[in-house]
């Protein structure tokens, strides 16, 4: 890393470098920036072809973007960070062709923060009414509800985009031809696990095109949390992916705690990473349950919800919460577990096993479930990296991405397991990745359930909890991939920007080029094995 | 056998007796569509209640159990608050042909049900050509279908409606060709003899090896036909909502509702008919004693018993199996079932030729 | 002739995939069903003693809370469920004190994130259990926590001696 610094350093002299307490960060003018962002990606040293996140920024005087480079080869990160003084026309070049990821990421800045993309093929915004005004997390955004009162009339969706070109000026295409056949699907849709629409278009039963849209259950959360202390801002990050409500949770308190330098007690993570693995486990099985339904099978469904009704009760159990448990805090967990808890645990996990011979009976041998999703839905690993897409569903696509064994967290380095990973990448070695999880989550299970040290269960914080400045970036592994939350602090009770790198965002962004040329059936398919959850997305 | 024929003649003479015979006939005709009317209308809720238990049990839950006893009316409050419903005027479509549709469903389906021979001596429709007649009729829903989809001007619809036009013209050949094969072996083509034909056995029983292979393929494309899953891709619920009848309501709706269900009937009875001889009794040959107690059991028992294993197979496919893409299900048609049918008629006509079957 | 071999053996093990799941569901078929039926297992339903059903306040057997109208709760809590309203009295030492005239808790914009009840000094708040809170309007979920005529319990020296 050092190697790398003194050869940027040497390169471009126009960049700065700063070191954090974990990170470097390399600070350069916009006009360098594609530049470095060229050399990050290629260099031989460097291999940062993962854009873990984006985050938009407004520094006050400036407006600009911190990028979190990763290399999957090498594994090191980076920060880069870019801005300009400019605040009514504010461009920056795009790196948009450089990580797929970047696309969308760039459409939420410019919607966040008016941020123009010079070279992004397609600048509309992504969360916002078209006709909002104003640039929300910008710092000078007039909150006044005169200016953006509640419309009532439905938002026209055009059919045209622009890009906006690096010497400056515009210019306009339209995205569907007039003879296209475009069918909505959402953003009420039962294949959509949510409010999330797809624009489509059709030749026949044959896709040709897909438009997201985002943004119907969009609640501003990031903005939320920029006048919430820490602790208050906790229950947002259970509401996020509802279904991984633990793991967000998680990697929120291992943030903060990271940045106040807390120890969490040995108990508490012992806890914490069960939790965790049952949250995972409830989600698998309610992934397996409307995959299934997706697919037609209506009974297999109902078989999930009733095995996940059971992981619900032990979390309940405990938490007091079924699907939002609200039970991590900073520090460590808010109770200590139930007397019930390890009775409970053991005796699921000598219940779900035949269960799952049952599914498998039902579902993963199905001659008809096996037509419908193998070969359906291709990601090549590099697409899976250029696109961000971790998880179980980067891991079908043969890149080992899982969180718990790059960057252990919790006792998971204490623990035996495998990382489920297959190189096909088509929608039924997504879906037998998961299955295979749920196996190896029953595994981690068994390891731990007996072996929670005794101890406290959390150590005391301060009443008013402020963060050192700095920027603090940690991930944990959702149930749907990388889940991590960035935080820029001034060293106030509030965060001054934090952002939260969303696991489903990048599994929506690829659905266009996995849907194009395949059937209306097989985008289904693809949604499903995908499973994105849209408040995710959303956020 | 108590033959149900001593009822109809009786009430055809009363009438003759008080008013002139060309009354007569039209008294009888309205008569008939009434009980018809009415056997299909109690059928269709009998079916949708036992639909919704057996799905419930296939799925580990209970089912309707509020209204009445274990939910027995849970269908007939079902249909009150379908036919209570406003059927909601929809803009930009073609008001007559939308209209229209449900009922040439609801019709087509009425004339195939007529075709059914339901007990010994109690059968509307009987005549020479009669399972080629109701293979006619049957197909009359597609043009239905099809309006409904074209007629709704909505994307959805009309996917739904493509899609069960190629479907349904796709699985008309296999039902058309197992049938056949069926014909072949019994060698008429009038439903009531092909009944009487089975005094002896059924005809899967005596068609061995064609046979068997022909009641399978005629299960598969008989649920195939009635759109039902794993074949229920005109009404994806998961992929277009509700596919050629997204835009209905009230009534309308539920005439394609109960088509579905008495078209499931069909389906079960023809196989019956066919396959398992109708209301013909389980005979053993040589078993005297054994013969003689089914005989004391009443042919409509049998019938609807033999339709009730059907459809309860047919449910059972449903609630199993996910659902096929449209190139996957034309594909098992026309790579699998069409010349595993051809084959098997040709199997059948050796059978025939040669004297192989019992 | 490879082909044709494979074909039938695709064939056979479809249909066999299909009849092994078919045996499955129809084993489930003759299984005891999970639906519980809602109302009338009311008397033997009961929840996880941690759940949080709503947010109350505890009182004594006296009608005595312990809410001494401090505010934390109030200002901790992210979502603005919480209203105290309270005023100055001054009591026979001539101090000056805070008493609580009512607690206004929205039960409909809770997010039951028990920041309240972890904050409080006095422990004076707790969660109850229940979950039977279907209401037809909006205005009916806003609770008044502190109960009628109750007042703060006296220091626990002095609240020993009328009961002993």
């Amino acid at each position: 890393m050092m190697m790398l610094k003194d050869k940027i350093v040497a390169r471009m002299p126009e960049v700065r470098v700063e070191e954090g307490a974990s990170l470097l960060t390399l600070v350069t003018p916009p006009e360098q920036y594609r530049a470095l962002a060229l050399f990050l990606r290629d260099d031989e040293e460097a291999r940062f072809d993962f854009m873990v996140c984006m985050t938009g920024m407004d520094w006050g005087d400036s407006l600009g973007v911190v990028l979190l480079l990763e290399s999957t080869a090498l594994g090191h990160r980076v920060y880069v960070q870019t801005g300009t003084p400019e605040r009514d026309e504010p461009l920056l070049p795009t790196v948009s062709d450089l990580w797929e990821t970047a696309n969308l990421n760039e459409r939420e800045v410019y919607d966040f923060f008016g941020i123009r993309f010079a070279g992004h093929p397609d600048t509309r915004r992504l969360f916002l009414r078209n006709d909002w005004v104003g640039h929300p997390l910008r710092k000078d955004y007039n909150a006044d509800g005169l200016v953006n009162p509640v419309r009532l009339e439905s938002d026209e969706t055009p059919d045209d985009t622009r890009s906006f070109l690096s010497g400056g000026g515009e210019e306009t295409r339209s995205l569907f031809d007039d003879e296209e056949y475009v069918v909505n699907i959402g953003p009420q849709h039962p294949a959509t696990h949510g409010v999330l629409r797809f624009r489509v278009a059709l030749e026949g039963e044959i896709v040709k095109k897909v438009d997201v849209h985002c943004g119907y259950i969009h609640r501003g959360i990031e903005k939320m949390c920029e006048s919430l202390t820490y602790p208050q801002m906790l229950p947002l990050a259970d509401r996020l992916d509802y279904l991984a409500a633990h793991q967000h949770r998680h990697a929120l308190c291992l943030c903060v705690e990271e940045a106040l330098q807390v120890e969490v007690p040995e108990r508490a993570m012992y806890i914490r990473t069960i939790m965790d693995e049952l949250n995972r486990l409830s989600s698998h099985l309610l992934f397996w349950s409307t995959l299934c339904m997706d697919l037609g099978a209506l009974t297999a469904f109902f078989y999930g919800f009733r095995d996940r009704e059971k992981v619900l009760d032990i979390m309940e159990e405990t938490t007091g919460g079924r699907l939002i448990q609200h039970y991590n805090v900073i520090g460590g967990v808010t109770a200590d577990i139930h007397p019930n808890f390890t009775r409970r645990i053991k005796e699921f996990i000598k219940y779900l096993p035949p269960m799952l011979k049952e599914y498998n009976e039902v579902f993963t041998g199905n001659v008809i479930a096996q037509q419908r999703m193998m070969g359906v839905g291709v990601l090549s690993q590099e697409d899976a990296i250029s696109y961000g897409v971790t998880g179980p569903s980067g891991r079908a696509s043969g890149w080992a991405c899982d969180v718990r064994k790059r960057r252990p967290y919790g006792v998971y380095d204490k623990v035996d397991f495998k990382e489920i990973v297959h190189a096909e990448g088509d929608s039924f070695h997504r879906y037998l990745v998961r299955v295979e999880e749920i196996v190896e989550s029953l595994h981690i299970l068994e390891q731990l359930v007996d072996n929670i040290p005794p101890g406290e269960f959390a150590v005391k914080t301060k009443p008013v909890i402020k963060l050192p400045e700095g920027r603090y970036f940690k991930s944990v592994e959702g149930s749907r991939g990388e889940f991590g939350v960035y935080i820029e602090s001034r060293g106030e009770k509030t965060p001054y920007r934090l952002k939260f790198r969303s696991t489903s965002f990048p599994l929506v962004s690829v659905v266009p080029l996995l849907a194009r040329g395949s059937k209306i059936a097989d985008l289904i398919a693809i949604g499903g094995t995908l499973d994105y959850i849209v408040p995710d997305v959303d956020r | 056998m108590f033959d149900f024929s001593v009822i109809t003649q009786w009430i055809d003479q009363l009438l003759r007796g008080v008013m002139p015979d060309a009354a007569a006939t039209v008294v009888e005709c309205v008569i008939i569509g009434l009980c018809l009317l009415l056997g299909y209308s109690v059928i269709a809720l009998a079916l949708i209640y036992v639909e919704r238990k057996v799905c419930a049990w296939f799925q580990c839950r209970l089912g309707p159990n509020r209204v009445g006893p274990f939910g027995v009316l849970q269908s007939v409050a079902d249909m009150i608050k379908m036919l209570i419903k406003e059927i909601i005027e929809i803009k930009h479509v073609d008001k007559f042909l939308f209209g229209l549709a449900p009922y040439i469903v609801i019709v087509a389906s009425v004339a195939a049900f007529a075709c059914l021979p339901f007990a010994k001596g109690l059968q509307v429709l009987d005549f020479n050509v009669g399972i080629f007649f109701l293979i006619a009729v049957s197909s009359i829903g597609i043009v239905g279908i099809l309006l409904a989809g074209w007629a709704s001007n909505n994307k959805y619809s009309l996917i739904g409606a493509m899609r069960s036009g190629a479907q349904m013209i796709s699985y008309e050949l296999s039902i058309g060709l197992s049938i056949l094969t069926m014909v072949v072996l019994s060698g008429t083509l009038q439903i009531s003899e092909l009944v009487e034909g089975q005094a002896d056995g059924w005809l899967l029983f005596k068609g061995h090896v064609p046979a068997l292979i022909a009641f399978v393929i005629y299960l598969v494309a008989g649920t195939a036909e009635t759109n039902r899953g794993p074949f229920d891709l005109p009404e994806a619920d998961s992929e277009l909502t509700a596919g050629y009848h997204t835009e209905y309501s009230g009534m309308h709706f539920g005439f394609f509702y109960l088509a579905e269900y008495l078209n499931l009937f069909i389906v079960a009875g023809v196989a019956t008919t066919l396959f398992l001889g109708g209301w013909m009794p389980l005979h053993v040959p040589g078993w005297e004693g054994f013969n003689q107690v089914m005989d004391y059991i009443p042919s409509i028992f049998w019938f609807f018993g033999k339709v009730g294993v059907m459809i309860f197979v047919i449910m059972w496919f449903k609630w199993t199996f996910p659902r096929l893409r449209i190139d996957q299900l034309l594909r098992l048609e026309w790579k699998y079932l069409l010349p595993i049918n051809l084959l098997n008629l040709l199997l059948m006509v050796i059978v025939v030729v040669y004297e192989l079957h019992f | 002739m490879n082909k044709v071999i494979r074909y039938l053996v695709n064939f056979a093990r479809g249909l066999r995939s299909l009849l092994v799941g078919m045996r499955a569901t129809l084993r489930v078929f003759f299984r005891k069903k999970t639906t519980e039926c809602y109302p009338e297992n009311r008397k033997t339903l009961t929840m996880f003693d941690r759940f949080r059903g709503e947010l109350v306040m505890l009182h004594d057997d006296q009608n005595h809370h312990k809410c001494t109208a401090c505010g934390i709760c109030e200002m901790n809590c992210p979502n603005s469920t919480i209203r105290i309203t309270s005023e100055m009295v001054t009591d026979e030492a001539g101090k000056k004190k805070k008493v609580l005239t009512e607690y206004r808790y929205d039960h409909g914009s809770c997010l039951f994130c028990q920041l309240c009840v972890r904050t409080c000094a006095q422990q004076a708040l707790g969660f109850l259990p229940t979950f039977e809170h279907a209401v037809f309007t909006r205005g009916k979920l806003i609770h008044k926590l502190n109960r009628e005529g109750s007042s703060l319990a006296p220091k626990p020296v002095a609240a020993e001696s009328p009961t002993a």
